[in-house]
């Protein structure tokens, strides 16, 4: 299957993963570095450099407070991200030629 | 990320080569179902259990007071049992919200701590403050003991909860209000006894309705 179509941003186990969670929150809400990492059991080095390229490509933004031990560093996908979701599951879709996968949500809200 | 973190290990960035669509769009699917249950403030057991506390409640408290002539309200061990309930649910839901919203900042956390507190107010002043005022005004046992205490908190929280719902648009939960409400009215005008059954019943409805209704809400996302 050609997989030329689908964002190469999005298109990796990680990233997936990562875009995936943050979607799953309201639009404005943000996720701590901390959460995030313990909900996709990445290490630190390996979520940065995943999140680096995800907010490079403008995906998602981030945001740090405060110094030392004491910072805090949020997440959250941006429109542009969650846009590029939306159209890589699209793409997936058609890839798979209309065959209904287990579950891929096109609206998704802070249950 | 602005080294914020420390980088413990050689850090990795896999490509997507070699991942196949099918595994793609099964790891988007898990993932999302992942994330929604950990940010889920209120999971399906926890209803289930909401359900069994208002049977086991509600059911005492009817069971107690049946066939009293005049009524002399429920038993004590009635009473304890149902603020050991309402104390458990309370803490349980505490820490089900703590555990889903931790990490989580902006506009819906803090409306949904607005949501909690305007619920939590309505449960524990509204029925208080009737009560006391009938009591005051020389109402009888019948009513302070019967039928305000089983049918004001539905009025007065499931109109909370209404209008809560309105303002999402959350019509699962909007029904189930709806339907709370009307068991606290049917409790109103049926006798100090049938009135714990009626909003036991009520309340049973309601959470059934809400639960069905997420059920296949979930089922259809």
């Amino acid at each position: 299957m050609d997989t030329d179509a689908l964002d190469p941003v999005i298109h990796a186990p990680a990233r997936l993963r990562i875009v995936a969670t943050l979607a799953a929150l309201p639009d404005t809400d943000t996720l701590s570095f901390t959460r995030l990492q313990n909900m996709l059991d990445l290490t630190p080095g390996n979520l940065i450099t995943h999140l680096r390229k995800l907010e490079d490509a403008g995906y998602l933004t981030s945001e740090t407070t405060g110094n030392g031990r004491a910072s805090r560093t949020s997440i959250a996908l941006s429109r542009q991200g969650r846009a590029a979701l939306d159209s890589y599951a699209d793409t997936l879709r058609d890839l798979l030629g209309g065959l209904r996968t287990t579950n891929t949500p096109r609206s998704r809200g802070h249950t | 990320m602005q080294g914020t973190h420390d980088i413990d290990e050689p850090t990795t960035a896999d490509n997507g080569d070699g991942l196949d669509p099918r595994e793609a769009a099964r790891l988007l699917a898990q993932t999302e179902r992942d994330a929604k249950r950990q940010f889920n403030i209120s999971p399906s057991w926890f209803t289930a259990f909401g359900g069994v506390v208002i049977v086991v409640g509600y059911g005492a408290l009817w069971l107690s007071t049946r066939g009293q002539h005049p009524y002399s309200g429920p038993s004590a061990g009635a009473i304890v049992l149902v603020y050991a309930a309402v104390v458990v649910s309370i803490g349980v839901s505490a820490k089900l919200y703590q555990r889903a919203t931790v990490g989580v900042s902006g506009p819906s956390v803090r409306q949904q701590r607005a949501e909690g507190v305007a619920i939590l107010v309505s449960f524990v002043l509204g029925s208080p403050i009737i009560q006391g005022a009938m009591k005051n005004a020389g109402a009888n046992h019948a009513i302070v003991y019967g039928l305000i205490p089983a049918a004001a908190p539905l009025i007065i929280v499931g109109t909370t909860v209404l209008g809560i719902a309105a303002s999402k648009a959350d019509w699962p939960q909007f029904g189930a209000a709806l339907t709370v409400i009307t068991g606290g009215v049917v409790a109103a005008f049926v006798g100090p006894s049938a009135a714990w059954l009626a909003a036991g019943i009520g309340l049973g409805i309601g959470v059934a309705v809400y639960a069905a209704a997420t059920a296949k809400h979930h089922r259809r996302s």
